[in-house]
């Protein structure tokens, strides 16, 4: 279940805050449903073979999101909030889309130029999709 | 807890000087082999040569089972276990007494039988041969003693010279020792009150050197 | 009484040239606790107090609930101790040794055994003397591990081990922490590794404990601040920051007790900061140690 999590040591970003974009990715993927119960703290820490409180650390957060739930004894699950997945790929976007203005910006481009790029980025896309 | 820690470890030194035990007692039947077989001459160089190889041992016997072990950091392995250091100490005491007295015993009792069934050198020899082959004996636990306590190959190699270097000077105090000497020449073994006491203070020595070891082990707060 | 794995309290012992000082540690079950430090700084001494091998000079050790060294024999049924200068016996094999332990241990797992054998790459045949410096620890690793004891504690169990073998001891310490009631404690030079599975982290110098925390509170403290100082302008000392090091216009403020004040407080006197980024354990570890030793020889 939790086989394809990478957690990187190189990456400068903490483990606990890699952990919890890979479980969002999961959950705004469609991979963890709304509902489905997920690996317990102890479970997931030995399969990435990270401390136990790394991944509290994670799930807490998360928690405090509303992306996950945990139960005393009975382990954690994803929020059974309808349109959760939906919600987490808007935030994603709004992140990105945050990300590329902030380059944007460095590279002097106006605001209807920044326009054009993504409407080339969006064909660009569609092409690959159709080949 | 399966069966007692110090009997494991008694074992396990048994084991590790196998060899070194193997090779002493066939050193040892080859001295008997010419102390039983060989004339007058070859009694008198198979004396000798148990005399050396107990020597040996007692000089080899530490450096191997004692020494090597904290040289070679087994200690840290073998103090992992659960085992205290007086257990430790007194695991070790035993094999290494039990080591010794298996080719000591041999080599005594086989001597002494010689002696006494060949007829070929007056059996007056016999306290004298007890009394010097206890020699080895007595050195046996200091050396031991100052390897285990001593914590170092230094202290070993002093007592081996000590002892190495005692053995003629003990020798010649024997010989000044009243009546011991002219004894000897008897057709029957002299078991006087000299002879006994001399005896009992070499046992006397014997114990107190391991008495000794245990006391100052107990001693020590900082074991590794 | 058996909440607590390890509990020191004013743990002191003297050295001709080194003492250790106040030592408090506690290792709840459960966890895992890294314990870092230079050369010298105490950890292995810290270690051979805990497991009833060094006397203390003062303060209380307990350990698994039983006061050390009193009560090391009855401690050590349940420790795996396994430290950077222990050796096997040369001239006996692998497979000496595991019967050798598992006539003493009754909780010796035979398939848990054969099962490390595997994955550690190690033949019970092999004579130790025979055998590579990381396969050696790895022998070593195996006979502690197979008799699953409630506490590891470990002396650098992976220093100059390859990445492969470093990575398969790292997994059978992970995988112990999946039982709860399981406890390790271990020291390393690699700070990665400590970084990585700690729960808690013990940063030990010279004799004396400098820090002792939940991990992510400790690495959540520690930042470095990229800062621009514009002419004229005097950086403040801030609380928080234990040092700044400035050429020309560019300074690297490194904070031990970040909070986001600190980067107002820099804004506010006229520099710029460029970025705040977060330190991985060994750059902390070189911090905590320089600005000791910069606080003694001032």
């Amino acid at each position: 279940m939790s086989g394809a999590f990478a957690i990187s040591q190189s990456d400068k970003r903490p483990m606990y805050l890699q952990i919890m974009e890979q479980i969002k990715q999961r959950i705004s993927v469609g991979d963890w449903t709304e509902g489905q119960s997920i690996p317990s703290i102890r479970q997931l820490a030995v399969d990435l073979q990270v401390s136990v409180i790394t991944v509290k650390r994670a799930y807490l957060e998360l928690e405090r999101e509303g992306v996950i739930v945990t139960q005393q004894g009975k382990g954690s699950h994803v929020a059974s909030t309808p349109g959760l997945g939906a919600r987490l790929r808007e935030q994603e976007l709004k992140r990105h889309l945050e990300q590329a203005s902030r380059i944007a910006a460095l590279l002097g481009l106006r605001p209807t130029e920044l326009e054009e790029r993504l409407r080339e980025a969006g064909d660009r896309i569609s092409e690959k999709e159709t080949i | 807890m399966k069966e007692s820690i110090v009997g494991q470890l008694i074992l396990k030194d048994l084991r590790l000087q196998r060899e070194a035990i193997l090779f002493a007692m066939a050193g040892g039947a080859a001295g008997l082999a010419i102390f039983e077989h060989g004339g007058v001459t070859a009694m008198f160089v198979g004396s000798i040569w148990f005399f050396v190889a107990m020597a040996v041992i007692a000089c080899m016997l530490p450096i191997a089972a004692i020494v090597n072990e904290r040289k070679k950091q087994n200690l840290a392995f073998v103090m992992s276990l659960p085992v205290s250091p007086m257990q430790y100490t007194t695991a070790k005491l035993i094999s290494m007494v039990a080591m010794f007295l298996v080719p000591w015993l041999a080599m005594v009792a086989g001597a002494v039988l010689a002696i006494e069934t060949r007829g070929l050198v007056p059996r007056g020899l016999i306290p004298l041969t007890v009394i010097y082959l206890l020699f080895p004996f007595v050195a046996f636990t200091l050396i031991g003693g100052a390897a285990l306590v001593g914590e170092s190959e230094g202290w070993a190699i002093a007592a081996t010279v000590i002892c190495n270097t005692s053995y003629s000077l003990a020798y010649f105090f024997l010989t000044q020792v009243p009546g011991l000497m002219v004894d000897t020449l008897k057709p029957a073994p002299v078991w006087s009150r000299t002879v006994l006491s001399i005896v009992g203070g070499e046992v006397a020595v014997i114990l107190l050197m391991l008495a000794l070891t245990f006391f100052l082990q107990s001693r020590k707060r900082d074991f590794i | 009484m058996t909440d607590v794995a390890i509990e020191l309290n004013g743990v002191g012992k003297m050295y001709p040239f080194f003492s250790l000082s106040n030592i408090d540690l506690q290792v709840p079950q459960g966890q895992i606790m890294g314990l870092i430090g230079p050369n010298g700084a105490g950890k292995s001494t810290t270690i051979r107090i805990l497991m009833g091998l060094v006397h203390q000079d003062c303060g209380d050790v307990q350990v698994l609930g039983h006061r050390m060294p009193a009560e090391q024999v009855a401690a050590k049924w349940d420790i795996g101790f396994v430290s950077e200068d222990m050796r096997l016996y040369d001239s006996m094999t692998l497979g000496w040794h595991m019967s050798f332990v598992q006539s003493i241990y009754v909780r010796w797992d035979a398939a848990y055994a054969q099962l490390l054998l595997r994955r550690f790459g190690l033949r019970a045949e092999q004579k130790i003397k025979g055998v590579s410096h990381g396969q050696r620890v790895k022998a070593t690793l195996l006979l502690a591990l197979a008799r699953k004891p409630k506490l590891l504690v470990l002396d650098e169990p992976t220093t100059g081990l390859d990445p492969v073998a470093r990575h398969e001891i790292l997994r059978e310490l992970t995988d112990v922490m999946a039982d709860e009631g399981r406890s390790v404690l271990f020291s390393s030079h690699n700070t990665q590794d400590v970084e990585q599975i700690s729960d808690t982290i013990t940063f030990i110098d010279r004799g004396r404990i400098i820090d002792s925390m939940d991990k992510e509170v400790y690495l959540d403290r520690w930042r470095r601040l990229r800062l621009e100082v514009p002419w004229g302008v005097t950086l403040p000392a801030l609380p928080g920051i234990i040092g700044v090091k400035q050429d020309g216009r560019l300074a690297v403020a490194t904070a031990n007790a970040f909070v986001p004040d600190l980067a107002n407080a820099y804004e506010s006197s006229g520099a710029r900061v460029h970025s705040i980024e977060n330190m991985t354990l060994e750059e902390i570890f070189v911090a905590n140690v320089e600005h000791s030793r910069e606080e003694v020889e001032a």
